[in-house]
């Protein structure tokens, strides 16, 4: 008899219980290894601001063994609508990019995230900055990631050109006018930028409205209903604009212009001064051989918070669903390492968000002196971030249009303001309560 | 036999259910959701406030009134349409090509039409320029920066996007008229203006009839692209370019406030709706004449 050729049943049967013993090794060794080496889901987003910041995420997730971390970027849109949905459902990443204020503390409302004191050492956090605003209940929320000063720019060629001295820029708001009367004089558009999208009235209340109050709770009061925009010191900010609008300071695209073409027109040289954000400095300094020259809002108000630098961070978190917050808190120290500082800047350009950088490395002193007065000295947080999205849509950014296209005066921009708050507290009874209880934390 | 009365029926199942699926799901849900304060994905019921809070608002009836003034569109719409259709009808030279440049605008992507638009009506941007150039400085306006103009700016961009889906619905149905009518009119003495009031109208109603419906449901509730670009993302400047989609939009995504989205949202629904019924009875009228 001959035999049929292929496998006897002896070999079949070897063969099996040899493959169901690798297979087992190897579940057990992915399980070992998994054991050591937890999984981490990181949803991030950045790269859409600081170019770079894909390629340096890339490298630390590369870079780091302790843990295997699975980074996913997000799009801009549904930041925070993702994770919300994620959490509820119970899917939420471990690490979760999170935008500074009222951004990131309606998910702390909702239970989303997991306080990080305990978690990441004090040192580090606070090094980070990822200011005030992160707080509630005693707690913070978020570590910084990388920082966006917001700041006022000037063209220092127009300064020379007007015959203001550009290493001096105005501090107060009389010597400001005076320089807008010289420049105007000179044929220049003193000041301005780009308000089409919005945004330039958000900058505008943000570095305005500290100059009249003395903490951030302050803010939050004008929303629970406690302080009133009517109030000529809650409105003050836009009867300021008010007067630049009516003494034809401002430049006359300034409506038809979006916020970043805005500033191009000052690095440009064909508007005095303006507002900007400090992540553009490096590239608008370049540009213009270093003749961007930065400055606080020139004062006009009384209040605690009037003439200091504004420091805002983004940040990340921790998602309260996390199975493994300690090794989500591992990689977010290790992102604060000085070697993942480093590796920021080299990839992006721009500044990490610690006070251990070691700033030696930045070249440009435009950006070293900047980063020296609103990175490393006294500044307070960015109070438009404190605003709520109802009022942000329906006031904050309407009302800035409205008073730069003369549609209404500045005490009217206070009225419309007091009535979108009222209405934000019919329509959301319950975060009114949660608000109260933020403003303690912010010093209301 | 009995089952086979049953057999069409569950042929069809799995399309009905899938398709009760795909929109009757969401469709229940956000009828739920207008009636809960919506926190995250769920929230405790609280019966008509949402309605309340918005039809008391002077947003919402703000960006409604925006919406009825966009309908104003709809008229210029149809004759422009319907003038250029017949234009193009009359085979002067060169009308194929006219044809698709005139339907270019419809296959294009609304953001990139509008962010062009956006660039050349910026304040000293090419349309501008050129009105300076030629001495029409009156005519120079802040047309995406003013609030006074920019619905307007909104609205001829509309017009000149969505007349060409008139152009070509309109075109279609000239090209399958009997031309034997219109040359006997024109040998009756019948002028361009009678041959079209009193020849090419009357045939061309069904279709016309067909466009306005269209033209309506799609500025009730098609235009936030249009919006988002022209009104900075906003609705802006100021609020003068809120529609009601963008009002849903705001509360949904930037408000937080998913129950207040979905009262406006069934309101827009029930009213697209009422409008869709009519839209029906067309199709219906169309089909039993092409059957005569």
């Amino acid at each position: 008899m001959t035999r049929q050729p292929g496998f006897s049943r002896r070999q079949v049967l070897k063969t099996a219980a040899g493959v169901a013993a690798g297979a087992a090794t190897m579940n057990f060794a992915q399980r070992m290894a998994q054991a050591q080496s937890p999984e981490l889901n990181m949803w991030w987003w950045g790269e859409q601001e600081l170019p770079g910041l894909q390629s340096y995420v890339d490298d630390s997730v590369k870079g780091y063994t302790a843990a295997t971390v699975k980074p996913m970027l997000q799009d801009t849109a549904v930041v925070i609508s993702q994770f919300q949905t994620a959490a509820a459902a119970g899917k939420a990443p471990d690490i979760q990019f999170l935008w500074n204020g009222i951004y990131h503390m309606e998910s702390v409302w909702l239970g989303y995230l997991r306080p990080l004191d305990g978690l990441i050492p004090d040192d580090i956090i606070k090094a980070s900055n990822p200011t005030l605003l992160s707080r509630f209940g005693g707690k913070t929320y978020r570590v910084g990631w990388y920082p966006l000063p917001m700041i006022w720019i000037y063209n220092k060629d127009l300064f020379d050109k007007a015959g203001l001295d550009a290493d001096n820029p105005p501090k107060t708001w009389d010597e400001f006018l005076n320089a807008c009367d010289k420049m105007k004089a000179a044929g220049i558009a003193p000041v301005g930028g780009g308000i089409q999208d919005g945004y330039w009235g958000e900058w505008y209340f943000g570095h305005a409205l500290a100059q009249n109050v003395d903490s951030a709770g302050e803010v939050i009061q004008l929303f629970t209903g406690e302080r009133d925009f009517r109030d000529p010191k809650y409105h003050e900010h836009w009867v300021k604009l008010e007067e630049l609008k009516k003494k034809d300071f401002l430049n006359s695209e300034m409506p038809s212009t979006d916020l970043y073409s805005g500033i191009d027109l000052i690095v440009a040289g064909k508007v005095g001064a303006g507002l900007s954000i400090a992540s553009r400095l490096p590239k608008d300094s370049k540009t213009t051989n270093g003749r961007i020259g930065t400055m606080v809002m020139p004062v006009y108000g009384k209040g605690k918070l009037a003439g200091r630098p504004i420091f805002d961070s983004q940040g990340l978190g921790i998602s309260a669903g996390s199975t493994n917050p300690e090794a989500a808190a591992k990689f977010l120290e290790y992102l604060q390492s000085a070697d993942r500082l480093k590796a920021m800047y080299d990839k992006t350009g721009w500044i990490p968000s610690s006070t251990n950088f070691d700033v030696s490395v930045i070249e440009d002193p435009a950006v070293r002196d900047m980063w020296q007065k609103w990175g490393l000295s006294p500044n307070i947080p960015y109070l438009s971030n404190l605003v709520p999205g109802q009022f942000y849509e329906q006031a904050l950014l309407p009302t800035a249009q409205q008073v730069i296209g003369g549609k209404i005066t500045g005490a009217e921009a206070g009225d419309l303001a007091a009535d979108v708050a009222k209405q934000w507290r019919d329509f959301n009874p319950d975060v009114v309560e949660n608000y109260k209880k933020w403003a303690a934390d912010l010093g209301g | 036999m009995h089952s086979s009365r049953i057999t069409p029926y569950l042929y069809v199942a799995p399309l009905v259910a899938l398709l009760l699926f795909v929109f009757g799901y969401p469709l229940v849900r956000i009828f739920e959701f207008s009636f809960k304060m919506v926190r995250g994905i769920d929230g405790p019921w609280i019966g008509f406030r949402n309605y309340e809070l918005v039809l008391t608002q002077s947003l919402f009836w703000e960006s409604v009134l925006h919406n009825i003034y966009l309908l104003l569109a709809v008229p210029f719409m149809v004759g422009w349409s319907l003038i250029i259709s017949v234009i193009l009808y009359e085979r002067l030279k060169g009308w194929r090509l006219y044809r698709i440049v005139l339907f270019l605008p419809y296959i294009l992507a609304i953001p990139i039409i509008a962010v062009i638009v956006k660039k050349m009506f910026q304040f000293n941007g090419p349309v501008n320029e050129v009105l300076r150039w030629i001495g029409f400085d009156f005519l120079a306006l802040d047309w995406i920066g003013s609030s006074d103009v920019a619905l307007w700016t909104v609205m001829l961009l509309i017009i000149w996007r969505e007349s060409a889906l008139g152009i070509i619905l309109f075109l279609a149905r000239l090209l399958s008229l009997d031309e034997s009518l219109i040359e006997s009119a024109k040998i009756e003495g019948a002028n361009w203006w009678q041959r079209l009031w009193f020849v090419i109208v009357p045939q061309m109603k069904i279709v016309i009839e067909f466009y306005i419906v269209v033209s309506v449901i799609t500025i009730l509730s098609a235009v936030f692209a249009y919006v988002f670009v022209i009104g900075g993302g906003r609705g802006g400047p100021g609020t003068s370019t809120m529609v009601v989609e963008f009002y849903i939009f705001n509360a949904l995504i930037r408000s937080s406030l998913p129950g207040i989205a979905s009262a406006v949202s069934v309101m827009l629904f029930l009213v697209s709706l009422l409008l869709i019924v009519p839209l029906f009875a067309i199709r219906r009228r169309a089909n039993e004449e092409e059957v005569r």
